[in-house]
């Protein structure tokens, strides 16, 4: 809801991300705030923001083919793999600059997702989760087995030296400006596409595929969009990963990553771009969270084991998941957005 | 390996798997929950019974994993899945997800991530008949899904409380507007679930290694599940069976062509082959959809 005062005179005025002064002003604000904020963070924490920048564009793409198309994947961090190794070999084995090597991540994961997506013609509803599976499956399977000289077989791939437009990009305070920039891109790609005439296909499809059909949707090719669409988001931030971490194999990228992603959106909320951004926020700081308890304890009882933490760690997101699902279906953006409200129109009580 | 051993072995393995997807079966067409945390409710029962047989007498401890199981089935309905009546189908899919992780975490934190030895209950050894070599501790495994199938069979369609069962899985609130309890269904669902999950997890792993991997074979079982359509008991097995088959063919000739590759796969290149031309799976009901 707006504050009182402000009138829209044509749809594409109302249609606007940014339809205020104050939240033009706010936004800038914040980029601001995150431009700077290596100056006041130490390693460990710019470390965690670059994680946090690389999953935010993974949920985000996520979003995209689970909140607003409404099918279901379980794969994510396979096409999340296939960028990472796609952007690693071309820039360690082929000399592609960084940027262009991240770019075609994003769409070689989406054109790997459309062989994935292909039963999309014919199947529906979760029985296509399942082929979604089918690539996590298959990922790693055919990664190793694909030449060597490739994508470096078992061993993977290694990274020696990170360099953008000439520059060295060897600490993580400067490649956190370059997570941070493709991150700001992608968003505001997602953000865009969810107003989009797409986005609103993508809608239609989730709230009920057979009457969207019947009004003219081409289901098959639009199903195949949303997981492209979802895909190349992995892909990029696959490839973002790839030159942060520097070293790339199969193992990092476990259907468990994929069940981690889709935790952190339904804590977040399905609903919108923005429920990537809070749902990674809050997990992330979750995460950390019983990292430092268990830390603490760990000092205080040595017999208590890493494997502890690791298990908490997922007991308390697989709770978090469940008690949002009963409490809160509308995550975390749904919170938010009665916050807003309420702010806007204080001292009123909120509608 | 003569053709009728590697298909005597794929039927074997493949009447586990069916086991596995039995439970998973037996959830969905109870209370329409497609249980992705299949494979952690296995692991689960695995761990119970581990527990308990290194502790108690066989049958005694068996019984006691058996029991203890369809109490956290009951549990976990009561807790998770009953607030979450009435909500659409994607809420509880992803109510299933947040479950998975759960169950994971609190296996590993309960016992740890160190495998440890799982006592035989089951006889070991080779049955020898002729040039064919059977497995006896999956031959029993054979016999036991099929009695449950049969068993089940019968529950689901001959008694009042099974075909009330099938109602729910028609559609929450017809069962409601019908008088038929969902929340009892949805009960007796994940007892059932749970109860036919640590028999499988009891087949699998009898005088094997018990790890935290044992929940891996959820992602086998539910290309089984689809093969076989949801909502059929027989289809879930007659699809382990054929899964069984084709993985110990494609393990005996693709393998050493693919470097191990093709017999992991398979399974799933099946299922997608099957669905394109049958979407409901082999046996599952087909339904008509409506606006």
């Amino acid at each position: 809801m707006l504050p009182s005062g402000i009138h829209f005179k044509d749809h594409a005025q109302e249609l606007r991300l940014l339809r205020t002064g104050p939240q033009r002003a706010a936004l800038l604000l914040l980029l601001a705030l995150l431009a700077l904020f290596p100056l006041v963070a130490n390693s460990y924490v710019i470390g965690l923001a670059i994680t946090v920048a690389i999953t935010v564009i993974a949920v985000a793409g996520l979003q995209i083919t689970v909140g607003m198309a409404g099918l279901l994947n379980l794969g994510q961090s396979a096409f999340v793999g296939v960028g990472a190794f796609t952007a690693a070999a071309l820039y360690a084995n082929h000399g592609m600059p960084l940027l262009a090597a991240v770019g075609l991540a994003g769409l070689a994961s989406g054109i790997v997702s459309i062989v994935f997506s292909l039963p999309a013609i014919r199947i529906r509803g979760l029985y296509l989760a399942l082929t979604t599976i089918a690539a996590q499956v298959v990922f790693p399977v055919v990664v190793l087995r694909l030449p060597p000289t490739w994508f470096g077989g078992s061993a993977g791939i290694g990274i020696d030296r990170v360099a953008l437009f000439g520059v060295a990009v060897e600490t993580p305070a400067r490649f956190y400006f370059v997570a941070l920039g493709v991150m700001v891109v992608m968003l505001t790609v997602a953000f865009n596409l969810q107003r989009s005439h797409v986005g609103l296909v993508f809608r239609a499809i989730r709230d009920n595929d057979i009457a969207s059909s019947v009004l003219g949707v081409q289901l098959g090719k639009y199903k195949i969009m949303a997981f492209f669409a979802g895909a190349v988001f992995a892909g990029v931030a696959g490839g973002l990963y790839a030159f942060y971490i520097r070293y790339v194999t199969t193992d990092q990228f476990t259907i468990w990553l994929s069940i981690w992603y889709l935790g952190m959106l339904i804590v977040g909320g399905l609903s919108g771009p923005l429920g990537a951004i809070l749902g990674t926020l809050a997990v992330t700081l979750l995460q950390e969270a019983i990292h430092w308890g268990g830390n603490r304890m760990m000092a205080a009882l040595p017999q208590l084991s890493g494997g502890v933490i690791f298990s908490v760690t997922n007991i308390v997101l697989g709770a978090a998941i469940i008690y949002m699902l009963i409490r809160e279906p509308h995550g975390l953006n749904h919170r938010w957005s009665i916050l807003k409200s309420a702010y806007r129109i204080w001292p009123y009580p909120r509608a | 390996m003569g053709l009728l051993q590697i298909a005597i072995e794929g039927t074997l393995t493949g009447l586990v798997y069916g086991l596995v997807a039995l439970a998973f079966v037996v959830i969905f067409r109870a209370s329409r929950i497609v249980n992705l945390a299949q494979g952690q409710l296995v692991l689960v029962g695995a761990y119970v019974m581990g527990t308990l047989l290194s502790r108690l007498p066989v049958p005694v401890a068996i019984g006691l994993a058996l029991a203890i199981s369809v109490l956290i089935g009951v549990l976990i309905e009561r807790l998770v899945f009953r607030p979450l009546i009435g909500q659409p189908a994607f809420s509880i899919v992803m109510a299933s997800i947040g479950l998975l992780i759960l169950l994971q975490g609190a296996v590993q934190l309960i016992w740890g991530a160190e495998t440890r030895p799982f006592a035989a209950v089951l006889p070991e050894g080779i049955w020898k008949l002729d040039a064919i070599l059977v497995n006896k501790r999956l031959l029993i495994g054979a016999v036991v899904t099929i009695a449950a199938v049969e068993a089940l069979r019968i529950f689901f369609l001959k008694t009042r409380i099974g075909l009330r069962l099938a109602a729910v899985a028609e559609d929450h609130y017809v069962a409601l507007s019908m008088g038929v309890s969902v929340q009892a269904s949805t009960r007796i669902a994940w007892a059932v679930g749970a109860f036919v999950s640590t028999l499988a997890a009891m087949i699998l792993l009898s005088g094997n290694v018990l790890g935290l991997q044992a929940g891996d074979i959820g992602l086998r079982a539910l290309p089984v599940a689809l093969l076989g359509g949801l909502e059929s008991l027989r289809g879930a097995l007659l699809a382990g069976v054929i899964v069984g088959i084709g993985e110990a063919l494609a393990a005996r000739y693709l393998d050493p062509l693919t470097g191990g590759a093709m017999s992991q796969v398979f399974p799933f290149m099946l299922m997608v082959v099957v669905l394109l031309v049958r979407p409901q799976g082999l046996f599952g009901w087909k339904v008509i959809e409506r606006l």
